[in-house]
């Protein structure tokens, strides 16, 4: 079998390529990020963070603020420049995308900073 | 699969989903992007309920109170399946990426999910019994 573009990851015509390797590599980051976070969320001890206590308490351990933000900064570029992909697939007119990406942009930043917020208070609450 | 079938379009959003015709490749194709939507929707309203954190005990514990139904457990499983089946075959696509088993990504889709299958169903026994 001859091995042709369809059989490997490769950016799609129009892609970034910087941002199509940044979906790759974020991409690789969350299975590792994801897997902590689904492991901490339903096997960590026998109810998992079911109160808000317990969330407050899980916060204030340093390594997890740090975690939970690197967690999200990962999984909300991934998000947005999965996103713009699948668009891509779509054909977007020029205009269209430029429009698009100003809205991933301020759409990206935007959820990013309100999660350091939220994740500041919990810390806070501590 | 023929090479013009994938050509970008405005109008193949539905062709995405078509399971007509499809080899191993297609079906992993649609299993990531089906997923990838789902989770993407996901994310922003675990985002938003999270939310309810900054107002307190009463707030987060009230929202806990109202999802802790065997219904909501289903859906919460659902989501965790689309993570666990959308970061094994990511990694797949990875490994291709930087040209590791190009010629064996049947194989290891197969192998991938037969380990994703075993997590889902550990992860659901779990909080179904939890």
């Amino acid at each position: 079998m001859s091995i042709n573009t369809q059989s490997v990851s490769a950016p799609r015509s129009g892609e970034n390529t910087w941002l199509w390797l940044l979906k790759i590599v974020t991409g690789g980051l969350l299975v590792i990020l994801l897997g902590i976070h689904l492991v901490v969320n339903h096997f960590m001890d026998e109810k998992g963070l079911l109160t808000y206590a317990d969330v407050v308490a899980y916060y204030q351990n340093p390594i997890i603020p740090i975690m939970e933000i690197s967690f999200l900064a990962a999984v909300v570029t991934h998000s947005l420049t999965g996103l713009r992909g699948i668009v891509l697939d779509l054909k977007p007119s020029r205009i269209f995308l430029r429009v698009f990406d100003v809205i991933l942009v301020i759409a990206g930043v935007s959820v990013i900073v309100y999660g350091i917020w939220l994740v500041l208070v919990i810390v806070s609450k501590g | 699969m023929d090479i013009r079938h994938n050509r970008p379009s405005p109008t193949k959003f539905w062709n995405w989903f078509n399971p007509v015709g499809r080899q191993t490749g297609g079906w992993a194709f649609i299993l990531h992007r089906i997923t990838a939507l789902g989770l993407t929707f996901y994310l922003y309203l675990h985002l938003a309920v999270l939310g309810q954190l900054a107002k307190g005990p009463e707030g987060y514990d009230g929202f806990l109170a109202l999802v802790r139904n065997p219904i909501a457990i289903a859906g919460e499983l659902l989501v965790v399946a689309a993570g666990i089946l959308h970061g094994l075959n990511g990694i797949r696509i990875i490994l291709t990426t930087f040209g590791l088993s190009v010629t064996r990504q049947k194989q290891l889709f197969y192998v991938l999910m037969v380990i994703a299958l075993v997590v889902i169903l550990i992860f659901g026994s779990r909080m179904f019994t939890a």
